[in-house]
Order: structure tokens, then C-alpha cells, then sequence
């Protein structure tokens, strides 16, 4: 860790120096100014409102760090990814199970995946007959013992049970069948044993786990002597990957700030975990609102074989000789003749709705 | 002489949405919709380019799901029924809005454009992976390859031989479609899990493209970032960073291109506006108001919606495709002195962003491409194939676990309402392994039922399910999808073993799930 923090230091020296060092204009910006949120309408995507409102929060606010700026894209991309999905539920539609997953598959076993940086995600099945033995064999002790993940550090090293380079304990509830377990520790490689804790504080082991390792927080500290490179032209290079580049549209001094923001927060990559996600909030918000339209029919009916004209253009009759016009009709005043000949052209006759709308 | 490359990636996916057992599908809608706005008028768009002999690359993932339903022949008539229904809507409109002529142009436009999408679904045969087929064919275009279901790698590393096969079964599919062996993979989602490029090479693979932080968090270090693609350790198989700066500017709903005021409001559709009379005949049957696809008003930047205006729309795509090209030439220019190498920008995007969500996208697709074509000497756009053999000597490095979904890992497909499908996920793979091993050798009616489980356990992979229950909205489908295939899987796995298929149910479920018809089920291993 002290070499990253030392990294760290560098790539903030490094970035004063940059500042000081007049920076390039850009031209050709777009004219357009910054925008705000698309405002849906009538089936408001709550999902886009509430990150347009995050976004403008964290505006205000002093510090957006990188992985905050890359959460928030990340959740631009849910939002508009979600669009290909864009759909309402049909009510009349039954979706009823015939029949249910099992709960539990017979097996002992417990399986570790990776959610992020340090939050790794366990669940598991542990039989009756498992427990039937234990308690036989623990009689009231079984009663009496806790439920326990030990969660080891076994990062770079083959794990034999004895090895770890830590552990930490977490006591489970009886019904739990999967756990969320924050690790606090990227890059580093885990083992999970589910298992009872005696009073006496000796251990049984249940289930072992897989292994699986967090990715690391931000850029390596393994350098490739055959492909060096110096560390403040890395630092460049790692900004500009995460869209901070000097063509970046937003102006100059949005990507300072950003630049500050970035190396005085985390170097750090996204995925700093926040629980209270803005995607599963909804906002109460008072959204009352009233939308009127009109629209105007004309109807009528003739002879099946007149022609039939609605201000000089001509409709098509039913077979029995009806016929429906429907309009939006705008404020003002509409002329409408209806005219209609004869099949032998022999005779006409037209009528004149004349409408007036207002709106007050 | 050009200073560095360009490299644009569409990735055109849905997931396996076809129900023959009922009459009128709501999600089939997704197809459809998909079809009119985004796949035909991007045909539209490389014909365009094609036409005027304008020369260009292009790289794009249509994945196995997603040509197989536009393949599919029940929904192809169906989308006919779809897009005939929308042209006498479109013609009813034209009258209805007679006395507004800010609203006629607009739907004399759509009436237009739903008739010449008609014209083009027809002019194909109803098969619309020709026309993509002709332009790789052409040397164009470059079709990559996903997942065969588009299941996120990531959380299937416990069961590698689901990974396998879902590359393997996307593989021999696209072999099957395109005639050739596909070069490179888009992972759904962007999600590299470490050690996943040994099975790309076993089929054959030579790239792949993962999020920035997949190649910038990789050791070691990779020394040129996301702008030069990286090797994998010990397999050679190649990774492409994507560049976040150009992806910011279209992914980002507020100060990304597809905001502007100016552009068509994606939620004022007049299947939630008009009378509900009217609109009736074209929505669900059950009666609930869905998109029609007609749509009248631009963003306008607040509650009250202006009318949309086609041309100035088409204007401002055409700006920001120059003001996108100038903000890439800048980049290139100075990463190209800075590294002292041609630096290869990657951009890539959901396909559908394109014409769905961002009306204008496809325009601006054909504006940018012409203006690289003709009004520039610093960018060339390239494939990742065409890079790696102009530029075959590259770092190798060990690219870091990621993906593009929220925060970067694996939690949009691994947070409290998706989780519970893990452990029947993998327990169903580790059955499908058990079966794949026992029985070598099959001819009938078990070997059915083996390619059948196989299928199932493919569909219910599919990334999209966990998906949809995590954005927490409309999730029963998706619920509904996951269960249902576990549950065939499930039977077919307990009726092979006991030795009692049920033939009738079988066909039942062939003919419903009735994907990848030459799957090899001993793929999964």
C-alpha cells in the first residue's frame, strides 16, 4: 500500500506542475450549452431523474471523486440501456409459476463470487443430515455455538486450511443462505469457511469455499522493464483512458476541477461501494398534473358508391356508405365542407360544419 | 498521413424473446421496435455511405439470440403484422392531424419511413443479417461474435465449462450464419474475468474489448492505457480498452449528444398520448397503452414539449459528428505525440442506443463517418483485426476483472434482487457437465432431450434476466424467464437420468425454445 500511496503522491505533484503550465484552449467546442436531463413526461423514468438530480447535487457539492464520475456514467448507461427493455406490464397476463425452484439442491456448499472491489458475495446449502450429525455429535454444544463465515486472506499463497495470512469472523443468523461480505481489501485473494464456533472457541468447519480474488483499486505497481514508462506520463495516459483528456468537450474548467478531484480523492478505479444506490430510491414527489386535448369527429353517411370529399380531399366510405373523420382540432376556427357526389356525377351536395375553438 | 486509428463498435444484442404459444407478445415488442428504429435504418445508413463510395470500417456484434430472432420465421411474419398495423396508424394520423401542420409533417414522416422499412425488410427476403452479411463481405463492415445468450461471464467462473460453452455454441452459430470463423468477441457486458481468454483462444478467438479499467487496472501496467490493445498473459489473445472520453459524449443522458433539446423525446409516444378509443387497436390487446413508435416532440429542455423538427435535428447531428471528429483529431494529434506511436481510440455502444433511445444516432453515425471519409487527414477508422495486423507487436499484460455495467464489476448482476439465481444457475451447469460427460455417444430421443437441456440452460443464462430484475421495474418477465427455462432444465436433467423422457413435453419445449437447432450439447465440458 505504501507504494501506491507514494504513487499517489507523485501523480498529485505531478498534476500541480501540469497546472501551473498555461493550458491549451480548445476550440471548436460544442456551441450548445450544458443541458440538463431529458424531463420525461407522462411515464416519468424515475431512474434518469434521479441522476440528473444526483448530478446536479454533486455539482454543487465540492468533491466528485473518478469513481463517482464513473458511477454516475455507469448509471447514465443503466438508464438508457434500460430503454431497449422500455415496457409496461399487462395486467390481464397471468404469470404464475406452475411450480417452483427448490430451495436446496442436497449438497453441501458454499460458493464465493466477486461483486466489486471489496465486497464479495457468498451463499450456500448445508443439508439436514449435516446438522443432524453435528448435533449428535455436540449435543447441547450445538445449541449453544455460533454460525460463522471465516473469511481468510489467502492471497498468493495455496491455502491448507492453516496458512491464511488473516482471518476475520462473521457471525451469521440461523436462516441465512447468502451474505454480502465486505473484505475492505482490494487485490487480494479469499477463502470462506462456513462453520460453527463453540464457546469454547474451537471451530468446525462446514463447507469450504472456492477461492476468488478482488481486483486491485487503481493502476499496477508491476512495471514491465521492456515496456517502461514514466510515471507521470502514465498518470496522462491513465486520466485521458477515463475520459479526462484534454478534447474532452466539457471545457477547461470542468476538467480541472475533475483533475483535482481525481488525484486528491482515490486514485481509484470505479466501484467504491455505496449501499443506498440511487437507482432502488423513489422519490416522493408530489407529481400532479392535467393534460386536455380535443379532437373533433365528423361523421355521415351517403349513397355506398358517392364520392365523397372533406375540404377538397377525398375519403373513403365504408361499404354501407358511412363514414368517420376524426381531427386534432386547434384553437381557431375550421371551415369544413363535406361535399358529395353522385356516381354518375349527376349531383352534389355539400354541407358546411364550421367549428370555433377556444381555450381558456 | 494519419496520426492514429478510430475504432467504432456497435453491439447489437436482445435476448431470446419469441412466444408462439400466445398470439400477441408484449416483449416481443423489444424485437420490433429495435427492427424499425435501430437495424433497418442502420442498414439504411451503410447502404448510404456505401452507395457513395464512401470507404469506411466498422466493427459490430450481433449476438446469437439476436440473429436467431431476426432469423426466426414466425416473428419475421409477425413483424410484417407489426409494421403493416403502424403504416394505417401512421396513414390515420396523417388525416387526424390535418389542421396542425407542425404535426402532419410528422407523421407523413413516419408514414415515410414505415413504409420504406417495410420495403427493406422485403427487399431482404425478411432476413436482415443479409444486408450485414454483404457489408463484412465487402470488407466494410467486421461482425464479431458474443456470448451464444449473452450470459455475464463473470459469475459463471465457478462453472467454466458454461463459459465455454456459451463462446463455443456462439462460435460454431456464427460459422453456421456468416459462412467464416468470427475473429473477435464482444463479451457481454464488457465482463473479462481473468483466465476466460484460454477459452476464447480454444475457439479460436484473437480479441475481445473490455472496459477502460479492465486494461489500465491490469498488471503489469500497460504502458500506452487503453490506447493500444494489450495481449493476454499466456494465451495471446488480444484486449481492447474502450476509450471513456468518447463514450462519455454518446453515452451520457445529460451532457452526451443524444440530450439535445433539439433531439426527438423518446417519452412522449402517442400510444400513452391520444384518446384511448383511438389508439386502441394499437396497443396490447389487453388494453394497455405501450409505445406505437410515432412520436411528435422534441426534448425542448422543459415540461412543455415543442414540436419535433426533423431538419433541424438532422442539423445538429451533423454538428456534433464534426464536433466529435474534432475532439478525436485532438486526442489523436496529442496522443500520438505523447506516445510517439498511432494511438487507436475505441468507441464502442449498445447498437440500440442508435435510433431507439437517440432518434438521431444513425444520421449521426452516416455525418461522422462521411466527414472522417472527406474532411480530415488525422483519423482513420480500422477493425481490430485490421489493427492487429498493421501493429502485431503489443504488451502482454494480465487485464484486470470488469465489466461496463454500473460501478465497473460484476453488482448490476449480483445485488439483492438478482442474487437468488446463482445457486440455481450453477448447480443447473454443473448438472449440464454431468450429462455432457455420461452420455458421449446419443442418437434420438435422448440426444434431443440433451441438446434441449442445453438449450435451457443457455436461455436462462442470459444476462438480461438479472438485469431487468436489478433496474427493479417490470422484473416479472424476467422472473418468470429465469424460472421457466431452470425448470425444463431441471426436468430434462431428472427424466435423463431416470431414463423417462416424455416425448410430447419435449417437442413442446423444442418447439417453443427452438434456438440454436444444431447445438452440440458435449460442448459443455
Amino acid at each position: 500500500m505504501a507504494i501506491l500511496r507514494k504513487l499517489k503522491e507523485k501523480l498529485t505533484k505531478i498534476m500541480q506542475k501540469e497546472k501551473k503550465s498555461p493550458p491549451q484552449t480548445l476550440a471548436g467546442s460544442p456551441s450548445s450549452p450544458q443541458r440538463t436531463a431529458n424531463p420525461p413526461s407522462i411515464l416519468a423514468e424515475i431512474l434518469a431523474k434521479k441522476i440528473a438530480k444526483g448530478l446536479l447535487r454533486k455539482r454543487k457539492g465540492e468533491e466528485v471523486p473518478l469513481a463517482e464520475k464513473k458511477e454516475i456514467l455507469g448509471q447514465q448507461e443503466t438508464a438508457i440501456g434500460k430503454t431497449k427493455f422500455y415496457t409496461v406490464e399487462a395486467p390481464r397476463m397471468p404469470r404464475v409459476m406452475p411450480q417452483e425452484l427448490p430451495e436446496q439442491y442436497g449438497q453441501d456448499k458454499i460458493v464465493l463470487q466477486v461483486r466489486d472491489l471489496r465486497w464479495i458475495h457468498a451463499y450456500w446449502e448445508i443439508t439436514g443430515q449435516t446438522y443432524e450429525r453435528l448435533k449428535n455429535e455436540l449435543k447441547d454444544e450445538f445449541y449453544r455455538a455460533k454460525r460463522i463465515l471465516r473469511v481468510y486472506d489467502v492471497s498468493q499463497i495455496i491455502f491448507d486450511g492453516n496458512n491464511a495470512h488473516r482471518f476475520f469472523d462473521i457471525q451469521i443468523n440461523e436462516g441465512a443462505s447468502n451474505w454480502y461480505i465486505d473484505t475492505a481489501g482490494p487485490g487480494k485473494s479469499w477463502c470462506v469457511d462456513l462453520g460453527l464456533l463453540l464457546t469454547d472457541d474451537r471451530f468446525i468447519m462446514l463447507v469450504r469455499s472456492n477461492t476468488v480474488c478482488t481486483p486491485i483499486e487503481g493502476p499496477s505497481w508491476i512495471t514491465d522493464e521492456e515496456w517502461m514508462i514514466p510515471e507521470d506520463m502514465f498518470a496522462r495516459l491513465y486520466g485521458m483512458g477515463f475520459g479526462l483528456g484534454r478534447s474532452s468537450p466539457a471545457g477547461k474548467a470542468w476538467q480541472e476541477r475533475i483533475k483535482r478531484e481525481l488525484f486528491s480523492g482515490v486514485l481509484a478505479s470505479p466501484g467504491i461501494t455505496s449501499l443506498a444506490s440511487p437507482v432502488k430510491k423513489v422519490p416522493a414527489e408530489r407529481k400532479f398534473w392535467l393534460v386536455v386535448n380535443t379532437e373533433l369527429i365528423v361523421y355521415g353517411a351517403t349513397e355506398p358508391d358517392a364520392k365523397v370529399y372533406v375540404q377538397d380531399r377525398q375519403i373513403n366510405l365504408r361499404h354501407d356508405g358511412t363514414f368517420t373523420m376524426r381531427f386534432a382540432l386547434p384553437n381557431g376556427k375550421q371551415v369544413i365542407p363535406v361535399k358529395a357526389i353522385a356516381s354518375d356525377n349527376q349531383e352534389e351536395r355539400t354541407i358546411t360544419p364550421i367549428v370555433t375553438k377556444e381555450t381558456k | 498521413m494519419h496520426k492514429g486509428y478510430l475504432c467504432l463498435v456497435l453491439h447489437g444484442h436482445l435476448p431470446y424473446v419469441r412466444h408462439p404459444e400466445h398470439e400477441d407478445f408484449l416483449e416481443e415488442d423489444w424485437l420490433y421496435e429495435a427492427i424499425t428504429e435501430t437495424y433497418i435504418p442502420l442498414i439504411w445508413t451503410l447502404e448510404a455511405l456505401s452507395n457513395d463510395n464512401v470507404d469506411f470500417r466498422l466493427t459490430m456484434s450481433l449476438s446469437p439470440t439476436l440473429i436467431s430472432i431476426l432469423t426466426d420465421g414466425l416473428l419475421q411474419d409477425r413483424y410484417l403484422r407489426h409494421i403493416n398495423s403502424l403504416i394505417e396508424l401512421a396513414h390515420k394520423e396523417v388525416e387526424r392531424t390535418r389542421w396542425q401542420p407542425e404535426f402532419q409533417h410528422l407523421a407523413i414522416m413516419y408514414l415515410n419511413n414505415f413504409c420504406k422499412a417495410r420495403d427493406t425488410f422485403q427487399r431482404f427476403n425478411r432476413n436482415l443479417i443479409t444486408p450485414f452479411k454483404n457489408f463484412q463481405d465487402a470488407g466494410k463492415l467486421e461482425i464479431i461474435t458474443c456470448a451464444a445468450t449473452h450470459g455475464f461471464f463473470p459469475l459463471m467462473d465457478i462453472c467454466k465449462e458454461s463459459v465455454r460453452a456459451q463462446v463455443k455454441v456462439a462460435v460454431s452459430h456464427y460459422e453456421a450464419v456468416f459462412g467464416r470463423k468470427p475473429r473477435g468477441i464482444w463479451l457481454p457486458e464488457c465482463g473479462y474475468h481473468p483466465g476466460h481468454d484460454e477459452l476464447l483462444k480454444e475457439a479460436g478467438l484473437r480479441y475481445f474489448f473490455t472496459d477502460a479499467h479492465g486494461v489500465l487496472h491490469g498488471a503489469p501496467r500497460p504502458k500506452y492505457g487503453v490506447f493500444a490493445p494489450v495481449y493476454c498473459r499466456g494465451t495471446g489473445v488480444a484486449g481492447f480498452g474502450r476509450d471513456l472520453e468518447s463514450s462519455k459524449q454518446v453515452w451520457s443522458s445529460i451532457d452526451g449528444y443524444p440530450g439535445d433539446y433539439l433531439y426527438r423525446e423518446f417519452y412522449r409516444d402517442i400510444g400513452f398520448d391520444l384518446d384511448y378509443e383511438y389508439i386502441k387497436p394499437y396497443i396490447h390487446p389487453d388494453g394497455v397503452r405501450i409505445n406505437t413508435g410515432i412520436k411528435y416532440f422534441r426534448i425542448t429542455g422543459s415540461e412543455k414539449k415543442e414540436p419535433y423538427n426533423s431538419h433541424w435535428a438532422r442539423e445538429k447531428a451533423s454538428e456534433q459528428a464534426g464536433n466529435f471528429m474534432f475532439n478525436r483529431e485532438k486526442q489523436i494529434d496529442y496522443l500520438y505525440d505523447f506516445m510517439q506511436k498511432k494511438p487507436i481510440v475505441v468507441s464502442p455502444y449498445d447498437a440500440e442506443l442508435f435510433g431507439h433511445w437517440w432518434y438521431e444516432g444513425p444520421v449521426w453515425l452516416e455525418f461522422l463517418i462521411r466527414k472522417i471519409a472527406f474532411d480530415q487527414k488525422t483519423i482513420r477508422l480500422i477493425t481490430p483485426s485490421e489493427y492487429l495486423l498493421e501493429n502485431p507487436r503489443n504488451q502482454v499484460i494480465t487485464p484486470s476483472l470488469s465489466s461496463w455495467g454500473w460501478k465497473g464489476y460484476s453488482e448490476m448482476w449480483l445485488q439483492g434482487p438478482n442474487d437468488w439465481i446463482y445457486r440455481h444457475l450453477h448447480t443447473a451447469s454443473g448438472r449440464m457437465t454431468e450429462l455432457a460427460k455420461s452420455f458421449p455417444h446419443t442418437d434420438g430421443v435422448l440426444r434431443r432431450a440433451l441438446k434441449q437441456a442445453l438449450r435451457e440452460l443457455l436461455l436462462a443464462q442470459s444476462s438480461d434476466w438479472a438485469f431487468i430484475m436489478g433496474t427493479g421495474t417490470h422484473t416479472s418477465y424476467a422472473t418468470r424467464r429465469t424460472k421457466e427455462h431452470l425448470l425444463r432444465f431441471t426436468r430434462l436433467y431428472e427424466d435423463i437420468k431416470s431414463n423417462s423422457i416424455d416425448e410430447n413435453w419435449l417437442c413442446d419445449i423444442e418447439y417453443k425454445d427452438n434456438i440454436f437447432p444444431d447445438i452440440d450439447y458435449r460442448v459443455h465440458q
